[in-house]
């Protein structure tokens, strides 16, 4: 007896990974796959976390949990870039220079802003320290499974990314303390300094193991660095950037700052103008990280121009949207209805700005971002067109599992305020 | 003499005509579905603009050829949104620095007529996005921030702007300030009704020597009633007299029913400006007939609350029938996107507001807030010509404005914003065929 006990116990350890991973089929909704356009009246089902299959005439295996969806809009759970939530400190503004500084290490996956955020179908962010320091420290992609452990909620595998920050901010942080960086000149001297460390610190390493492989004795390690050892893993090219910056001319010298140090720049955030080098960017092949139409709350965003994603798009320039708060994270399907104000961006190209653009600029494309057989069973559910304004989120699932429902956790829901 | 005097008359008619034209533009707009908001069902038709006012409303209204003629065929025909609680004209922007939020815990004298720059970015921005009347603030961070009034965003010289001076004055009941006294929000309610005394008195004074000058006109001496004017009490006579609204700018439970108290208590003519907390008091703001400038559609709920509270709040604040705008969140760092004003709108239309409510929480209610209906907010006969003709509803967020008309001018659908992409666009293109 208490043999047999053990035994489903052991199973049931053994089995925890998939514990919470439920299959499901949605019935009858109309899906937008983002790659492959529009199926009305499909059907998908996910199983072992997987988006299994999808189609018009799908038959769903037998036992599996079927939620109709008829009348509703499916989409890829909405991915955002560039966000602060679930995280407890934002930034270790003691010093311009703190690559050893790991998000991670701030995590809060009980964070009551991932509770509101997937509350508008989204399923993976981004989250990262603020601007403060040239280089602030490494963000953290995460699935926003809502107060499961941490090892849940941080994405395996994928190549987190170093963040680092230009313009104002830095300048007035510490500009104000009467310390350097207090110009951009400042700055992009902090920025190379930092970086050619690295490269001595990584030469001494590297000349260290060779010496070691062939055999010579009396080695003497060099010294561990912290700082530095995060960025000779960003010269390595096992971290990738995302680095803030407003002014056309800090995005072409981050460009070329990159490609001095042969480092990888995934993403440009808070890129407001980003569509007057729209050509540089796109030989970049970097990502517009950004708003849709802010400008003018400080002085380095005057220029933002909701109209420039149309140039950004004829130049060919990648592009996210993101929210960079917790309050618009909540709705950036909304956001995304705002391209097509401004600009003749296709609705579909609008919707990968919150999906598959932001999944390739995390490295995520292989795994999110679109509705494709294999890809994880991450799912946003509206009750009309995600770009319909008066649409709101209905379920947002991620790998096969209800993280929000709107039936049961609405205030309307209950037919009244509290 | 017979044919000078033909002559004469055909010049004189020439030039009344000519002044005319100057003045304002005569517009028809055909076959545009209007949404007249009040007094009219929707529908298409078409609307003729005669000096500066909507004159018709009508199926095919002809007019000489040389007129103006908008065809709005497939387009809707909305009259321009009204936003409150802007710093349109304020802003600084550009190179004139900041202009709102005056040093002082009470300063309800400032007025933005003194401020106003017409050549502000802002004003251009806005209007662009179907935005044609705002209300603007002298500031909100003080505990009495001073006057507001209302622009039409056209014009190059601020009194050209501004229709009404002093439309309400702003108090915040929850401007503490550091280290001095009020510091906490008890202390605002207090250091409120030690002010609003004060005004009382002087505004008894002022009527006790008004009587007074006039039954001995001949023998007072005016020199000495001059020696003694308050500005800051002579801002705040007309508030105490009910003359003037004010609004009380709350951000939760505690600062709503502080302003309710100092409403009841000086039977004043309050405006509730509120960032949360509001349903509790929905049924006696109701019942007081108190206007409500919602605030807190886009504020994330607390912890305990549900994730949507605030997106339904608006549908309750209809149903209880609560006169109510949304705030444009346009006196703060926000201030730049007012034209943004529809955003509160739909996300209530999607967690149950009526869209015909939101529109009019977008244009007729705020313009019956702040007691300018009858000139705004609706496509009416006699009203000011404040047009937008936009592609869908302005409750989408995709939804374009196609031509904007304010005070029967039609105004250039152009920006800085769109002076920036012609001619980046431009530089992109040229850089792009060089490679």
């Amino acid at each position: 007896m208490g043999k047999k006990f053990l035994l489903i116990l052991a199973a049931m350890i053994l089995m925890a990974p998939h514990i919470w991973a439920q299959d499901i089929a949605l019935k009858g909704g109309t899906i937008l796959t983002i790659t492959n356009g529009t199926i009305e009246n499909g059907t998908i089902v996910i199983q072992k976390g997987k988006i299994a299959s999808m189609g018009k005439d799908i038959t769903i295996p037998d036992g599996i949990r079927i939620i109709d969806v008829t009348g509703k809009f499916i989409m890829p759970g909405i991915i955002d870039s560039h966000t602060h939530i679930a995280i407890t400190d934002g930034n270790e503004a003691t010093d311009p220079v703190t690559p050893q500084i790991l998000m991670w290490e701030a995590l809060d996956p009980g964070s009551d802003s991932i509770r509101k955020t997937l509350a508008g179908g989204v399923t993976t962010v981004k989250t990262m320290h603020g601007s403060a320091n040239v280089i602030g420290g490494v963000n953290v992609s995460i699935k926003l499974k809502y107060d499961r452990p941490i090892d849940d909620v941080i994405i395996p595998g994928v190549r987190q990314q170093l963040k680092m920050a230009l313009g104002e901010n830095p300048k007035r942080v510490y500009g104000e303390r009467g310390r350097s960086p207090s110009t951009r000149m400042g700055n992009a001297y902090v920025a190379r300094k930092a970086f050619v460390e690295a490269q001595e610190y990584k030469a001494k390493w590297a000349k260290y193991e060779k010496d070691k492989a062939a055999g010579k004795k009396d080695l003497t390690p060099p010294k561990k660095d912290l700082k530095m050892e995060t960025l000779k893993m960003t010269l390595e090219k096992k971290f990738s950037i995302d680095c803030h910056t407003y002014r056309a001319e800090e995005i072409v010298w981050i460009i070329n700052f990159c490609k001095e140090f042969g480092l990888d720049l995934l993403q440009i955030s808070h890129c407001i103008d980003g569509y007057k080098v729209a050509d540089v960017m796109a030989e970049a092949g970097v990502f517009y990280g950004g708003w849709v139409d802010s400008w003018g709350f400080k002085e380095e965003a005057y220029d933002g121009c909701p109209y420039g994603m149309q140039i950004m798009y004829e130049a060919g320039t990648k592009m996210v949207i993101n929210s960079d708060s917790p309050v618009v994270g909540r709705y950036l399907f909304r956001e995304a209805a705002k391209v097509l104000k401004y600009t003749d961006i296709p609705e579909n190209e609008a919707l990968k700005m919150i999906t598959l653009n932001a999944a390739e600029s995390m490295e995520l494309d292989d795994r999110i971002g679109s509705l494709e057989k294999g890809k994880d069973g991450d799912i946003a559910v509206f009750d009309k067109h995600p770009l319909d304004s008066t649409t709101k989120c209905l379920m947002t699932i991620i790998e096969g599992e209800i993280f929000f429902d709107y039936a049961k956790q609405s205030v309307t829901a209950k037919g009244g305020s509290r | 003499m017979k044919k000078f005097t033909h002559v004469f008359l055909v010049v004189f008619f020439l030039f009344v005509i000519a002044t005319a034209g100057l003045a304002s533009d005569t517009i028809l707009i055909k076959n545009g579905t209007i949404i007249p908001v009040k007094g009219g069902s929707s529908g298409v038709s078409d609307l003729l603009i005669e000096n500066g006012k909507i004159s018709q409303i009508r199926k095919n209204i002809s007019v000489p050829t040389g007129i103006k003629v908008i065809d709005a065929t497939g387009k809707f025909v909305y009259p321009g949104l009204v936003a409150v609680m802007t710093a349109i004209g304020v802003t600084g922007y550009p190179r004139a620095g900041n202009d709102t939020d005056e040093v002082g815990t009470s300063t309800p004298h400032m007025d933005p007529y003194d401020a106003i720059n017409p050549e502000d970015d802002c004003i251009e921005v806005t209007r662009v996005g179907g935005v044609t009347t705002v209300h603007t603030v002298s500031g909100s961070r003080s505990v009495i921030n001073g006057k507001s009034v209302i622009l039409h965003l056209e014009g190059t010289l601020a009194e050209d702007m501004i229709i009404n001076r002093y439309v309400a004055q702003i108090f915040n009941m929850g401007a503490t300030e550091q280290n001095k006294y009020p510091s906490t929000r008890p202390g605002v309610v207090s250091y409120l009704r030690n002010m609003l005394n004060q005004a009382k008195d002087y505004a008894k004074k002022q009527s006790e020597k008004d009587q007074k000058s006039e039954q001995d006109k001949k023998s007072e001496n005016d020199k000495e009633d001059f020696s003694k004017r308050d500005l800051a009490m002579e801002a705040l006579v007309p508030v105490v007299t009910g003359k003037v609204p004010v609004v009380f700018i709350t951000n939760s439970e505690v600062t709503i029913r502080n302003a309710l108290s100092l409403i009841e208590e000086y039977k004043l003519n309050g405006i509730i400006r509120a960032g949360s907390g509001i349903l509790k008091y929905a049924d006696r703001i109701a019942e007081a007939n108190i206007p409500v400038i919602w605030a807190g559609t886009e504020s994330v709920p607390q912890r305990w609350e549900p994730h949507d509270l605030n997106f339904h709040t608006a549908a309750v604040l209809a149903e209880k029938g609560v006169l109510f705008t949304f705030d444009s969140g346009g006196y703060g760092p926000g201030s730049r996107n007012v034209r943004n004003i529809n955003r509160p709108a739909a996300i209530s239309v999607a967690h149950g507001l009526q869209e015909k409510d939101a529109l009019e929480a977008l244009t007729i209610n705020p313009a019956r807030i702040l007691g300018i209906a009858n000139e705004v907010g609706s496509l009416e006969k006699g009203k000011v010509a404040n047009v937008a003709i936009w592609t869908g509803s302005p409750i989408q967020e995709r939804s374009r404005v196609e031509s904007v008309i304010i005070k029967g001018k039609l105004i250039p659908m152009s920006s800085f914003q769109t002076r920036l992409f012609d001619k980046f666009r431009k530089i992109v293109h040229e850089r792009m065929k060089k490679k």
